[in-house]
């Protein structure tokens, strides 16, 4: 009985784009793009440079925008159905921004702040809430991310991975559905890159949607639930990382993966 | 002689300090102006700090001096003078300023400005809290730069008649035949300017705790 009623809830995805499209002018960047990820989940969206993918993730952050499509979060419609495409509701949007967070490639924290204030000063400037509330909540997680010696640092201070971990704090504080990460291993040792494989493991165990744009393939596969292989601005194929990885069946996945693998 | 020269001194610091009072605010409405999405708007001051950079401060003084008489018809009297260099002063200053903030609120990278949206910060939220402190330290050199100028260029009043140290200094060569007040002047305004840079080291020091 309970477990159905949990069943029921999460039936619905917790960020959800059908049919998306973008273009630049006459370049068409995404076609007909959809994506879903439930709580929970981790995927990842794979591809060469230059398939979209960085468009995507940015027109799931609502740093740009779709032109077409339906898009999502939960319960909140992002967009609706206008005569010329997609029409974003502002209310929506903002409502939305709250309910996902993003790590950066280059994490962007705010170099005149300290760690601390890099992940408190949202929660209390942005969502109203408690200063002492949120800052101890922030020691929690700078525990969490391994960073509590250095809560009153600058981020110059830090090292790339630290930097990359405080930028994980700040999303985190903001108490997202769904974490989205920008190549999210690129700059990592491989002592690293198995720390943020094991929390983005405990993110999805926590009931978070992941998102994970990247082009490293091995990462993808160890961490993913799912994996999409975005080319040429769609999605040609997707499934869980052994089907699609380990037995491609489009020939645009064959012959990325013959180029990845060496 | 020394007290004449610092009764002088005081319209200096006058100038200087009403010039930031004004120039430092408005200098903000410039480069916001410059900066805006309407192309109107954006070149009619792109014109405006052409023509303040373009020309002489000191024909800008005149023109604010002599403006109220030769194109309204108005007379204005002797304590004028001071008004129309405070003007002056303050319309040139706010080109200049607002071209430093506006290259330092141009050089903020993107991902700065797309952090706080994401984060949900409005618009005013980012600028403030995010580029604003961002963009002094950047400028704080171009700005002192700036300021220091300023100060030797209150001596330009003296061209309109009002005393201030440059005008009673000549006023005092004139009558003494001896060109120590120039000198003692010359003394002041570098002291002046020292004071000022000394000022500019301890701020930049300050802001010294990140880089980025």
């Amino acid at each position: 009985m309970t477990n159905s009623t949990i069943d029921a809830q999460t039936q619905q995805p917790a960020v959800c784009v059908n049919n998306a499209r973008k273009a630049f002018g006459d370049k068409v960047v995404l076609h007909d793009v959809s994506l879903s990820i439930m709580p929970g989940e981790v995927v990842s969206i794979i591809g060469p440079s230059g398939a979209g993918k960085s468009t995507m993730l940015r027109c799931l952050t609502l740093l740009d925008t779709y032109d077409k499509g339906e898009f999502s979060y939960g319960d909140i419609k992002v967009t609706t159905q206008g005569p010329h495409g997609a029409v974003y509701d502002k209310q929506a949007m903002k409502a939305a921004r709250m309910r996902f967070g993003i790590v950066f490639q280059n994490y962007n924290l705010f170099p005149h702040y300290t760690v601390m204030k890099n992940i408190c000063d949202a929660p209390v400037v942005v969502q109203g809430r408690d200063k002492a509330e949120v800052e101890a909540e922030a020691r929690e997680l700078l525990k969490r991310v391994d960073l509590t010696e250095h809560a009153d640092k600058v981020p110059c201070e830090l090292s790339g991975g630290q930097q990359q971990r405080v930028a994980i704090a700040r999303a985190l504080a903001m108490h997202p559905d769904v974490m989205y990460f920008d190549e999210a291993t690129s700059a990592l040792d491989p002592k690293l890159t198995a720390d943020m494989h094991r929390l983005i493991r405990e993110f999805a165990a926590s009931g978070m949607a992941v998102g994970i744009v990247t082009h490293e393939m091995g990462f993808a596969r160890e961490v993913s639930d799912r994996v999409c292989f975005l080319i040429d601005g769609t999605i040609v194929e997707e499934g869980t990382p052994e089907e699609v990885i380990e037995h491609p069946k489009d020939p645009r996945t064959k012959a990325f993966l013959a180029h990845a693998q060496d | 002689m020394f007290g004449m020269l610092l009764e002088g001194y005081v319209v200096t610091l006058q100038i200087f300090f009403l010039t930031l009072l004004g120039a430092v605010p408005l200098g903000v409405l410039v480069a916001l102006g410059r900066l805006s999405k309407s192309k109107i708007l954006s070149r009619i001051v792109g014109a405006y700090i052409s023509l303040m950079r373009g020309t002489p401060l000191m024909l800008q003084m005149f023109a604010v001096f002599f403006a109220p008489y030769y194109v309204f018809g108005i007379k204005t009297d002797k304590s004028y003078m001071f008004v129309a260099v405070i003007i002056a002063f303050i319309i040139n200053y706010s080109a200049y300023f607002g071209e430093i903030y506006r290259s330092g609120i141009q050089s903020m990278p993107r991902g700065q400005y797309e952090a706080a949206e994401v984060l949900g910060y409005s618009n005013s939220q980012t600028f403030f809290r995010i580029i604003l402190p961002q963009v002094i330290k950047r400028i704080l050199p171009a700005m002192g730069n700036e300021i220091v100028t300023l100060v030797k260029d209150t001596s330009l009043a003296f061209s309109i008649g009002v005393a201030e140290m440059f005008t009673t200094g000549r006023a005092l060569v004139a009558g003494q035949r001896t060109m120590l007040p120039f000198a003692i002047a010359a003394a002041i305004y570098w002291v002046s300017c020292m004071v000022i840079e000394f000022f500019l080291r301890r701020a930049e020091k300050k802001l010294d705790y990140y880089h980025d």
